[in-house]
């Protein structure tokens, strides 16, 4: 039993590294060369004065970061970002962290990672679906 | 039998196994109870999102959140038999299953995660073992016959398992990005991207983000480290003390992992990872003679 779990666990060396999978994983987290420059999808909160609020990915659909972004890639790819944003509209209009918003727009962004995070400049961002939060 | 075999047999107390199916059984249990809600939103997210991987590929459609709930839940009350180690030979196998099946149904919808693939492999490493010959409701006291291979080949089976994950995160890096990943640039630049992905999504950023963003080389040494530490986590076999140096060491990487990126791996950051390598029975092993010396003191 020894040798059948030590190879199934040592059995993803022979694929393909970014051929993941689960539980038995090739792990090729942080192995991949990434420019600073990212585009990603994300939904952002506008309250009655226009500021910006960045939502918590519970409000787009899993708790999970990763996750919630290919909730809004996948809802791009398939073009169903108006009912999307819907939905987290809705599900902003009933958490009382977010009464100021009024409003969701799901943007794609493009940032240097480096830029934003130290010195707080935004990227270019264009709007795919903007949606008025239920109130 | 060869040395291998008789270092890979050696002996351990069966209340060491016994403690680590404890600690790790409380962990699953833990794990998939506090997630019921999050593994009911993900399983509502519809076909669209669908991406099966590993055992889950079976399925063209994803099951219905009714299906996938109820098999979540009796996972957990399965997990919970596993920990107190009832009727074990039977419920230990169906908790592995049941865990493996929750954690993958949640891994497949887009995106893999990699914190939970230690535990699911460590519950089916003791679920396949004798670990419930003590301290268990199926044998409270130790068997007055042990298992007749021991108990030590699993907690070195436990180990080989972590041992692996890392080598082959050690591998992956220097496969797909070569001896460049060494630079520091690279591992930078993971960091900047994995912390702008949390602004922008709402997340917290890590405390140690954005600190040493704007010196690249400084990473160098951060990279070497890492992949030393990876390569040569086979040395936890040794045990002893060059086993809990690499493991103090690896835990210190998931620590610095949480202070630059924000991402938890909780089963290494609790020691979970390496508690085969440590006397897991002495503070159960104290607790139980608190409890006799209670009960000797309040006779009913």
């Amino acid at each position: 039993m020894s040798v059948v779990l030590v190879a199934a666990t040592a059995s993803p060396v022979v694929r393909e590294p970014r051929d993941d999978g689960f539980p038995l994983s090739t792990y090729p987290m942080f192995a991949s060369k990434r420019p600073t420059q990212m585009t990603l999808d994300y939904a952002l909160g506008v309250t009655a004065t226009g500021e910006r609020r960045y939502l918590t990915p519970r409000l787009v659909g899993s708790s999970e970061v990763l996750q919630a972004m290919q909730v809004i890639h996948r809802a791009r790819a398939t073009r169903s970002l108006p009912a999307l944003c819907e939905a987290i509209a809705a599900r902003v209009a009933g958490d009382d962290d977010y009464a100021d918003v009024v409003a969701i727009r799901i943007v794609t962004g493009t940032h240097d990672a480096v830029e934003f995070l130290v010195r707080d400049v935004i990227g270019r961002e264009v709007e795919r679906a903007r949606c008025e939060v239920p109130r | 039998m060869n040395r291998l075999g008789r270092w890979w047999f050696a002996s351990a107390p069966v209340e060491r196994l016994a403690a680590v199916r404890i600690f790790v059984g409380v962990f699953a249990l833990a794990w998939v109870a506090g997630r019921l809600g999050e593994l009911a939103a993900v399983a509502r997210l519809g076909a669209p999102h669908f991406r099966p991987v590993g055992v889950v590929r079976v399925l063209d459609a994803p099951l219905s959140p009714a299906l996938a709930s109820g098999i979540a839940i009796a996972t957990a009350l399965l997990l919970a038999a596993f920990t107190c180690g009832w009727r074990y030979r039977v419920t230990a196998p169906l908790a592995a299953a049941g865990l493996l099946w929750t954690l993958t149904y949640r891994n497949a919808w887009g995106m893999v995660f990699h914190t939970e693939n230690l535990l699911v492999l460590h519950v089916i490493a003791l679920a396949c073992a004798p670990a419930a010959d003590a301290w268990s409701l199926d044998h409270p006291r130790a068997r007055a016959t042990p298992a007749a291979a021991g108990y030590g080949w699993v907690l070195k089976l436990l180990l080989a398992i972590t041992a692996i994950t890392y080598v082959l995160a050690g591998i992956a890096k220097l496969r797909i990005a070569g001896f460049d990943w060494l630079a520091g640039e690279q591992l930078r630049n993971q960091i900047a991207i994995d912390n702008l992905r949390k602004a922008v999504l709402g997340d917290m950023i890590a405390p140690l983000g954005t600190l040493f963003l704007d010196h690249p080389a400084g990473f160098t040494a951060f990279s070497i480290a890492t992949i030393v530490l990876e390569l040569a986590a086979p040395i936890v076999l040794l045990g002893g003390r060059i086993g809990r140096i690499w493991a103090l060491s690896a835990w210190g990487f998931h620590a610095g992992v949480v202070l630059l990126m924000n991402i938890w791996f909780p089963y290494p950051l609790l020691g979970l990872a390496y508690l085969p390598l440590l006397p897991a029975e002495r503070p159960l092993a104290w607790v139980a003679r608190r409890w006799s010396a209670w009960r000797a003191g309040h006779p009913r």
